[in-house]
């Protein structure tokens, strides 16, 4: 579980250009379920997103992970966290170019140093797993939009995350590929991993299996 | 396996497919960090290895060298002088030299012609003249004593001579064929090659002919009772300046050189060469210093881009860092045992045709001066700590910057 008490986040703090992008932000996120950040353009999802995926820090506040306060903890436990816990899906694929498909999807694994054998078979069964075997030694600047998201999705799962962060995952997608997307949150569902997605596509938060939807207006939470 | 060498080995790989994925860019920065490299070293074993063959030159040469002097110009030194300069006390030995030098308009060079103290050619000669009493555990005594250079067992005849490798090189002679002279009196005499010689250094052979007493006095037209100068070798070494004194006093148109003298002449020569040098070095050093101040200097687009990516999909700080340190050390090491290696081969076998407008002037025996290959490990280490530590530092120093860039800013990364 996750949960964030009076989380502020601002930008630029003390020059002219000072921006609140968050103001009080309390929420709950519960595990295994798929929680859907909605709100207008500019509304503060993302920032929201990165501080609970602990890529950055709020300004002010609380977050909690299962209970443990992690707002305080040094780069290296956040990255550590970051790394075991989280998986992110971004926007854009953000896919490193010019090594081969595989390659980027083993990148967040180097770290831990696990078993290359090992790790390689972890990679291709999740290649495997969204149709991309024929691809996994395809450089990345071959792949069509929907294969680069899989395969940032792949990239998303290697270190095995209980919870997985998205951002915005249907803006580059058509109709098809959107549902073939909530198919996969259904099944992460299913493995009993926590879903995070922001997104302003009804398809998306209108779909049957979000079991939460927060609403986020300049910053704060509104109440539905 | 440890992870942590696991780790390593991951990151290794994905520095070299980073290292390949820009071929063109890395490349050409290989290539000119290369370049540097093989300048700096050229250099260096250059100067390192001209001082050396100048220290055994002046290993080989006499202690004391007296001339005769007829107002200023040196003159043929009558044997008669020689039982006076004996009487002296403190000297060891005294022994007469017949050495000029020889013009050859045909290839536009001159030749050092010398006759050997004893050339009767019965026995293994050397061109070491001053006897010493060494002790054999030191090593730097023993190497004095070495000879100059050795006949490689030719025989030394009236008709025939024994040449210097630079003399066989640019005349295209060796052993049996014929060198014509044109001796004093006009006639030409026709030597025969008996042999080459070889030495521990080439600066000193080659230019070098001997010829016998007999032969070398027809060429030039020195009379029996003259030679060219004497060598006088004294019991202890301190004295020598003494010596050389005592020599002035007793005879008044005496000229005595000491080896001092002769090792100052030289060192000047060698210094202006190693001063070309040094101005070479220096123009390679702050080549070398531009080149990684403009790596320090900032991450293109992309590579910032990458960055952010490794770093939201959980790299931390330090492994990005790791990265960084292994493309710099791979370049470094690369470029740097690539341009050792190259100048190795430039400066001890291919004769240093970079250095060649510098070093022409020197003498047309030269066309291509192989120096001996001298190179000790502090050479090596200095040139190791003048390049490869600063790139791998300036190729650190703006990932660290960039690598305190907050994951997120992925997360905002909007398309290319
Ligand atoms: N590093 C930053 N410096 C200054 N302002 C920032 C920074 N990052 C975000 N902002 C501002 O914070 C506000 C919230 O940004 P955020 O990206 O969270 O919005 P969003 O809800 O994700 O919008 P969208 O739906 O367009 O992605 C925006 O007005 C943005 O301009
Ligand atoms: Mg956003």
């Amino acid at each position: 579980m996750i949960e964030l008490v009076n989380v502020k986040k601002v930008f630029n703090a003390g020059n002219p250009s000072e921006f609140s992008a968050l103001n009080s932000v309390n929420l709950e996120i519960a595990q295994n379920k798929v929680t859907v950040l909605k709100g207008p353009s500019g509304s503060g999802k993302t920032t929201l997103l990165s501080i609970v995926g602990c890529m950055s820090r709020p300004s002010a506040g609380r977050v909690k992970l299962n209970g443990r306060e992690i707002t305080s903890l040094p780069e290296r436990f956040l990255t550590d966290i970051r790394r075991t816990t989280f998986g992110f899906i971004f926007q854009q694929p953000n896919l490193i170019k010019g090594i081969s498909v595989l390659e980027n999807v083993m990148l967040p694994a180097y770290p831990l140093g696990e078993k290359r054998a090992h790790l390689k078979m972890k990679a291709l069964n999740g290649l495997a797993g969204l149709n991309l075997s024929s691809k996994a030694s395809s450089q990345v600047e071959w792949l069509s939009g929907g294969e680069a998201q899989r395969v940032s999705i792949v990239r998303a799962l290697i270190n095995d995350p209980s919870i997985i962060i998205a951002d915005e995952p249907t803006a580059h997608l058509d109709t098809k590929l959107s549902y073939r997307f909530m198919e996969i949150v259904e099944k992460f569902k299913a493995e009993g991993k926590t879903v995070i997605i922001t997104s302003h596509d009804p398809l998306v938060y209108d779909s049957a299996m979000v079991d939460h939807v927060v609403n986020l207006r300049d910053g704060k939470i509104e109440d539905e | 396996m440890t992870p942590w060498i696991e780790k390593q080995r991951y990151i290794i790989d994905f520095t070299i497919s980073s290292l390949l994925r820009r071929k063109v860019k890395n490349i050409g920065l290989l290539t000119l960090y290369t370049l540097i490299v093989f300048i700096l070293a050229s250099t260096m074993f250059f100067t390192h290895s001209i001082k050396k063959e100048a220290a055994i030159i002046l290993q080989g040469s006499p202690e004391i060298v007296v001339q005769k002097i007829i107002a200023g110009r040196h003159d043929l030194f009558p044997i008669s002088y020689i039982d006076s300069i004996k009487s002296i006390r403190g000297i060891a030995n005294v022994e007469t030299r017949l050495w000029g030098y020889y013009y050859d308009s045909l290839v536009g060079a001159n030749y050092t012609l010398l006759s050997p103290p004893d050339n009767s050619g019965t026995t293994q000669l050397s061109g070491k003249t001053t006897a010493v009493e060494t002790d054999p555990d030191d090593a730097e005594a023993l190497a004095a004593t070495k000879p100059l250079f050795e006949y490689n067992g030719a025989l030394l005849e009236p008709g025939t001579l024994i040449i210097g490798n630079g003399v066989s090189r640019m005349r295209n002679i060796s052993k049996g064929d014929y060198m014509p002279f044109m001796a004093a009196d006009g006639q030409i005499m026709n030597l025969k090659v008996s042999g080459t010689l070889s030495s521990s250094s080439e600066l000193v052979s080659s230019d070098l002919i001997l010829i016998t007493d007999e032969d070398f006095r027809k060429l030039f037209g020195i009379a029996p009772q003259f030679v060219t100068d004497a060598i006088v070798t004294v019991k202890n070494p301190n004295e020598v300046s003494m010596v050389a004194g005592k020599i002035k006093k007793r005879l008044l148109d005496s000229r005595p050189i000491i080896r001092d003298e002769i090792l100052r002449t030289y060192d000047s020569i060698f210094n202006w060469r190693g001063g070309m040098m040094i101005v070479i070095f220096s123009a390679a050093v702050l080549a070398f210093v531009i080149f990684a101040w403009d790596k320090a200097s900032g991450l293109s687009a992309g590579e910032r881009r990458e960055i952010g990516i490794l770093k939201a999909v959980g790299w931390e700080t330090s492994d990005v860092i790791q990265m960084k340190f292994w493309e710099g050390a791979m370049i470094s090491l690369t470029a740097f045992f690539t341009g050792v290696i190259l100048a190795y081969i430039h400066v001890f076998f291919a004769g240093s045709p970079v250095f060649e407008p510098a070093l022409k002037g020197w003498s047309s025996l030269y066309p291509n001066f192989a120096l001996t290959p001298f190179i000790n490990a502090e050479q090596i280490t200095t040139l190791f700590f003048l390049t490869v530590v600063p790139y791998t530092v300036a190729t650190i120093v703006p990932t660290w910057r960039a690598a305190t860039i907050d994951p997120d800013s992925a997360m905002r990364q909007t398309g290319e």
